[in-house]
């Protein structure tokens, strides 16, 4: 009884497509993946806490967390914002703005990094203007947030710009003809449809930024307890050779990614059964 | 009397003039801010000593071995996961089995997985003091803090970019041209070459456009299995690193400009393909 | 209401989708606007609903010149062809939208709203659904929710473009006879636009055939079937 585990099919290249898919899979992801986990296994539970509750990790554990959500918060916004500007409006430099909005995706983190860190420290262009009103971005936690921001920017607005794409205009008239203000349309009718996908893209935004490296530890200053991020403990235990701690961090940090994606899938499922779509 | 009417006539499904503009002028504010500065600044830097001498600093011996290092990197690991992208979709899409949800979501894991983590996962797997790198090691072919490693931990990062352009655009084919070609008489080699790939090409190299500025980019899975070794294991990211971190700005920002000419040139050859060929891409596009 | 349309014409851009056409609907009527796609009805339809803004001409409400009225203080019930339901909402949502849109001054109170929703839910005949979601409905449900919702707001007249145009054939005539009760309940001033002359000659009082961004001939339907004013009329009342 039950379903096969896989029904026969005309289709030819079943065992080399699955051979290829599996092994490559298990190969790169998995089983790096699982010698994490079987390092913290050997490791126990008690010797995970122990390492994470120290009070560096877990004060570079709550700065990724903090800053990445604050930097997701913003993105949530600013892409809603550029989702609907970049869909609803005609203007000159419409498709530069478009095409701008993936920079994020496409520039490497380093490059990002340094560059940031050079519009934001002291004697850089955005710094010394910041500096004249008493104001420290970059070696501080702004300069974290900042190039959180940087990286997590695409993700609620392309998540977003499909499902503004498709709303239905007659879904908006129906809603002015009902006698509703413009303000009242938004905030009821169309804010409400972009939720689930705004979400998902602030979920995305969230999960890059709680892991985000490159981009961060030139800005950042690195101070511990301060300015230091979860990532970079884990690359200082490994310098130190002290490999169970790095397994310990990043076991932490991989359960956050694992919750993370958990949240992200119910959020599809919700919206998929309550409005039967994505 | 039409004059004065004419005013108040606005489409209902439009916002005011003045609120359009302000939500325009705040995108261009807050993209200039984040996007086009930092662009602007990787190049004002890199020629803060003028012309001659970014391009000095990009011949020199380090710089060199970066970019052939990072380009045969590429080369392997694009392809590699190229073949994977396209033997993942074929799976997923023509066949039906049980557990394709679960494994469409440990093919994106990589996604949600710090490239830290990454990285460590994999000198926690090869690395010289595990059973498997030890006795890697021991035979002459060490992983981690060599090519290897950094193949490995670019494919970990950038593993889903193929895959996940081609499975979007693979179900809404269908399976309905290949099982023609099939009653035809068509090997599956050949329903592959003459009829899924015409299909799909411009979805593949649309996801190997992304994989590979990912992959000659990616900084945190490499720095960390690489050991950036001069002249061995330094990619163009790490070297970046390593002349910024001894105050070579101009080299570190020459390097930098590279690879921003790369990221450019990947936004264009993707908006041309947006552009020309949108009905053969995945509709949704998240990464 | 009476409705008055003076010499409305509308141009998109250079291309005339009405050339100017005037039009009497009396108080109470339920009127047809039928013609091929492409013959300006549902622009005329808009034009009444304030969805669109003609180029020249009046329309008047009750004598009242109403071509200035934004949209929402139209306050015509508006069926759209699509329903245009809120795909978000439950069924009782959606038609308490409109009570729910008011300012606070004019709002009724929570118990008067399901109290009004609750009654258009038994008018339409689905007293049970107030739950559910539009995804979770048929097709014929819906449009019988959309009529619900348009005339939850208590609309100066119902307008209805297509309002059959997406169901089979079978629901399609049991709707009529639904919309030819509520007209027949609520005295509303209707009009409906369709492209389908059985439905107009059945349905409609009055029957208004257009072609072209012109009205061919404005009459009763069997007046029309009688005398078709124009080769135009003739030949697609017969097709």
């Amino acid at each position: 009884m039950g379903k096969p585990l896989i029904h026969r099919s005309p289709m030819p290249g079943l065992g080399l497509s699955m051979g290829i898919t599996l092994t490559m899979l298990s190969l790169v992801v998995l089983l790096p993946i699982g010698a994490l986990l079987l390092k913290g296994a050997h490791y126990g539970l008690a010797g995970i806490w122990e390492t994470v509750n120290r009070e560096r990790v877990w004060a570079a554990l709550y700065l990724s967390f903090r800053l990445s959500l604050f930097a997701a918060l913003f993105n949530l916004i600013f892409g809603v914002l550029l989702a609907w500007v970049l869909v609803r409006y005609r203007f000159p430099g419409r498709r530069i703005l478009d095409a701008a909005v993936d920079l994020p995706f496409a520039l490497p983190t380093a490059v990002a990094g340094i560059s940031l860190t050079a519009l934001y420290a002291p004697n850089g262009f955005f710094g010394q203007m910041a500096a004249e009103i008493g104001w420290k971005i970059a070696y501080t936690q702004w300069g974290i947030f900042i190039a959180l921001v940087f990286v997590g920017l695409p993700f609620v607005t392309r998540t977003v710009q499909p499902v503004v794409e498709e709303i239905e205009r007659e879904v908006e008239e129906a809603s002015a003809t009902l006698g509703a203000s413009r303000l009242h349309t938004i905030r009821h009718v169309i804010l409400p449809m972009l939720t689930p996908a705004a979400l998902t893209g602030f979920a995305l935004a969230l999960a890059r930024a709680v892991g985000e490296y490159g981009s961060v530890i030139f800005i950042a200053g690195n101070i511990p307890l301060l300015t230091e991020i979860a990532p970079l403990l884990i690359i200082i235990q490994l310098e130190e050779f002290n490999y169970d701690a790095a397994a310990a961090i990043g076991i932490a940090m991989l359960l956050i990614s694992f919750a993370m994606l958990l949240v992200i899938n119910l959020i599809q499922v919700w919206s998929r059964r309550r409005i039967g779509y994505v | 009397m039409s004059d004065a009417t004419q005013i108040r006539f606005r489409a209902a499904t439009e916002e005011s003039p003045a609120t359009r503009w302000t939500l325009i002028a705040l995108a261009f504010a807050g993209l200039a801010i984040l996007v086009f500065a930092p662009l602007i600044a990787v190049f004002v830097e890199a020629l803060a000593d003028g012309a001659v001498e970014a391009l000095r600093s990009l011949a020199s011996p380090d710089a060199r071995d970066a970019i052939r290092l990072t380009l045969t990197i590429a080369a392997i690991s694009v392809p590699l996961n190229a073949i994977f992208g396209v033997a993942a979709a074929w799976f997923i899409t023509k066949f039906d089995f049980r557990g394709k949800a679960f494994l469409i979501t440990l093919i994106d894991l990589p996604f949600s997985v710090s490239p830290v983590v990454a990285g460590l996962c994999i000198v926690l797997m090869f690395g010289a003091n595990s059973a498997l790198g030890g006795w890697l090691v021991a035979q002459g072919y060490p992983i981690v803090f060599a090519m290897p490693g950094i193949i490995l931990a670019t494919m970990f990062v950038t593993f889903p970019f193929v895959a996940r352009e081609l499975i979007p655009v693979m179900i809404e084919q269908g399976r309905a041209e290949e099982e023609a070609a099939l009653t035809l008489g068509a090997s599956g080699w050949r329903v592959f070459w003459t009829v899924t790939l015409p299909n799909i090409r411009w979805a593949l190299l649309y996801g190997v456009l992304l994989c590979n500025a990912r992959a000659m980019g990616e900084f945190g899975a490499v720095a960390v299995v690489s050991g950036k070794i001069r002249g061995e294991t330094a990619t163009i990211p790490t070297t970046i690193e390593m002349l910024y971190q001894e105050y070579l700005s101009v080299a570190a920002f020459s390097l930098a400009a590279v690879l921003t000419l790369l990221a450019l040139l990947t936004l264009l050859l993707k908006t041309l393909l947006e552009l020309r060929h949108a009905d053969q891409l995945a509709a949704n596009h998240r990464h | 209401m009476h409705i008055e349309i003076d010499e409305i014409s509308k141009a998109f851009g250079t291309t005339a989708a009405l050339h100017p056409v005037s039009l009497s609907i009396p108080s109470g009527a339920l009127v047809a606007l039928l013609g091929p796609s492409g013959s300006g009805k549902t622009t005329l339809l808009r034009i009444l609903g304030g969805l669109e803004f003609p180029t020249s001409g009046r329309v008047l409400f009750d004598g009242q010149d109403a071509t200035g009225l934004t949209v929402q203080e139209r306050r015509a019930g508006f069926v759209f062809q699509s329903y245009a339901l809120f795909r978000h909402m439950t069924v009782f949502e959606n038609i308490a939208y409109g009570l729910n849109a008011r300012p606070r001054a004019t709002r009724p109170t929570k118990a008067e709203i399901a109290r009004r929703v609750t009654k258009l839910l038994e008018l339409i005949q689905l007293p049970d659904i107030g739950a559910r979601y539009p995804s979770q409905l048929s097709g014929g449900q819906r449009q019988r929710v959309a009529l619900a919702r348009a005339l939850a707001i208590e609309p100066r007249m119902l307008l209805l473009d297509e309002p059959f145009g997406a169901l089979d054939a079978k629901v399609r005539k049991e709707l009529r006879q639904g919309l030819r009760d509520i007209h027949d309940t609520t005295g509303l001033t209707t009009v409906f636009v369709t492209h389908d002359q059985e439905e107009a000659m059945e349905l409609a009082d009055l029957v208004v055939v257009m072609s072209m961004g012109r009205i061919e001939q404005i009459g009763k339907p069997a007046d029309i079937r009688a005398r078709p004013a124009t080769a135009f009329v003739k030949d697609f009342i017969t097709a």
